[in-house]
């Protein structure tokens, strides 16, 4: 078989970097997945979409990422109701230095154009009426920020890449990909050899393994995140209520579940996906005490997944100088999916040696070079 | 209906107690969970499918399924089948998913 291009990683990042080249006119994309569709990070993940972030760059794909997905389901003809809620962010900050930082975020937040306040205790107890505000010092509040279907969008971007022509095959592992002077030769699968002299790398949890098959050495770990949901009750809650320095986040999903995650700070870097009472122990006690009321759900099922991380919590959305033709958007740090539809553009603008839309040199592999990161991304659950 | 009669099993006389249905009195005994006592007063109808109201009645009897979901005392989603019953419990049929602010 010969191809173009092959994409490896068909989570939400894979079927939008193959939606967006098939879109502009090139033949012959080929995806593989190891597992089924939205079986790794994607589905996995907590189905929240934000634009509060504290570097630059993070907030440029959130802010372009968002306005791609308000129109996303005509833009993609999808036949399905994405599940796309735009009822924001609400970010608590419990101590003064948290505060502090977050005036400093919402200026830089608000300069790209995104409309977040900041708000005393009083004012988010408008917005969220159960919010514990004993220990909230401050907030700020993103009115389009919000929640989106996993599922749904990445079956939405395949179904709209299928149409154009691109091949996929998931539950079809990659094995091997030959390489001559640097130079991308063939894709070796389960069942398939592919002639190609392009690759992408979006393995999310995999992704440094899947560079290393080329030889590029991609500076990113993965690490387990714990994740759970509750039985539906009636709507309560309009935002996710988020909180770096209680390390939580949750949200009531349009079917009524509550979804919350946080951090296992010992976390091993490794595959794990694996869940523990630990965290279940913690979880809740974490709810309960800013999010009161939870504390009368039960909690149907919980599950991990991958969060891919690079030195300073940003992704790499690059080309290499290890391998020509290898093109990676790895390391999102637990933000994959909020950040696919920019993804999506800004790879297929690398690979068919465009302009970006942005500028990007920020986000490229070759920042690792120099110790010196100039900017870290401390929002992050 | 209730089993009176049984080869090996022997059923005792057992205490009355009296709880509301809706508003209305019932009755069951001592032992009884709330959902043995609707179902041995023939109300099959415990709860309505949340997306198309259809009705669902005494199903897993073990507490997985959420069946025989009631508001039992003002709290929302209590598995009626796994509940004991207890004098002058108020019991309603649950509308949607639960509030859970009633309780809170």
């Amino acid at each position: 078989m010969k191809a173009n291009i092959v994409i490896i990683g068909g989570g939400i990042s894979g079927v939008s970097i193959a939606y967006n080249l098939a879109k502009k006119g090139m033949k012959d994309i080929v995806v593989f997945d190891d597992n089924y569709m939205t079986g790794g990070a994607t589905g996995r993940c907590g189905a929240g979409i934000r634009q509060q972030w504290g570097t630059l760059m993070n907030c440029k794909l959130a802010k372009m990422s968002i306005d791609f997905f308000e129109t996303a389901q005509e833009t993609l003809e999808y036949h399905r109701d994405v599940e796309f809620k735009q009822e924001g962010y609400l970010v608590v900050a419990t101590t003064k230095k948290e505060d502090e930082i977050s005036e400093k975020n919402v200026a830089l937040q608000n300069s790209v154009g995104i409309p977040t306040q900041k708000l005393t205790p009083k004012e988010a107890l408008t917005i969220v009426p159960h919010l514990n505000i004993d220990e909230v010092v401050s907030a700020t509040f993103c009115p389009t920020d919000g929640h989106l279907n996993p599922f749904l969008m990445t079956d939405a971007y395949y179904q709209a890449a299928k149409k154009l022509g691109v091949t996929f095959f998931y539950e079809e592992k990659v094995i091997e990909i030959v390489t001559k002077d640097k130079q991308i030769k063939k894709v070796i699968t389960e069942h398939h050899e592919v002639f190609t002299s392009k690759v992408v790398n979006v393995a999310g949890g995999y992704s440094r393994e899947v560079g290393l098959m080329a030889g590029v050495d991609i500076p990113v770990f993965s690490e387990n995140h714990e994740i759970l949901v509750t039985e539906p009750t009636e709507k309560i809650q309009g935002p996710m209520v988020i909180s770096f320095s209680k390390n939580i986040y949750c949200q009531q999903v349009p079917h009524g579940s509550f979804i919350m995650g946080r951090s296992d700070l010992q976390a091993l870097h490794n595959h794990d996906i694996g869940h523990t009472h630990q965290f279940l122990d913690e979880m809740a006690k974490t709810a309960v005490n800013l999010l009161p009321p939870l504390g009368d759900l039960r909690v149907v099922r919980q599950w991990g997944g991958s969060y891919n991380i690079t030195p300073d919590r940003q992704p790499i959305i690059s080309d290499t100088d290890q391998c020509s033709g290898y093109y990676m958007g790895v390391g999102f740090s637990g933000h994959g999916f909020m950040f696919a539809p920019i993804t999506g553009i800004l790879l297929s603008e690398i690979i068919l040696e465009e302009k970006p839309t942005i500028d990007i040199t920020k986000l490229h592999i070759d920042r690792f070079k120099n110790k010196n990161l100039q900017s870290y991304e401390t929002n992050v659950v | 209906m209730r089993i009176k009669k049984h080869p090996i099993l022997e059923f005792g006389e057992q205490t009355k107690i009296h709880f509301t249905y809706n508003g209305k009195k019932m009755y069951g005994y001592i032992g009884d969970t709330v959902a043995s006592a609707l179902h041995a007063l023939g109300i099959r109808r415990l709860s309505d499918s949340i997306k198309l109201k259809r009705p669902r009645g005494f199903y897993c009897a073990i507490g997985n399924c959420a069946s025989c979901n009631m508001v039992v005392n003002d709290v929302p989603n209590v598995r009626t089948c796994i509940t004991e019953l207890e004098d002058g419990m108020i019991v309603k049929t649950q509308e949607g998913k639960g509030n859970v602010y009633e309780t809170f």
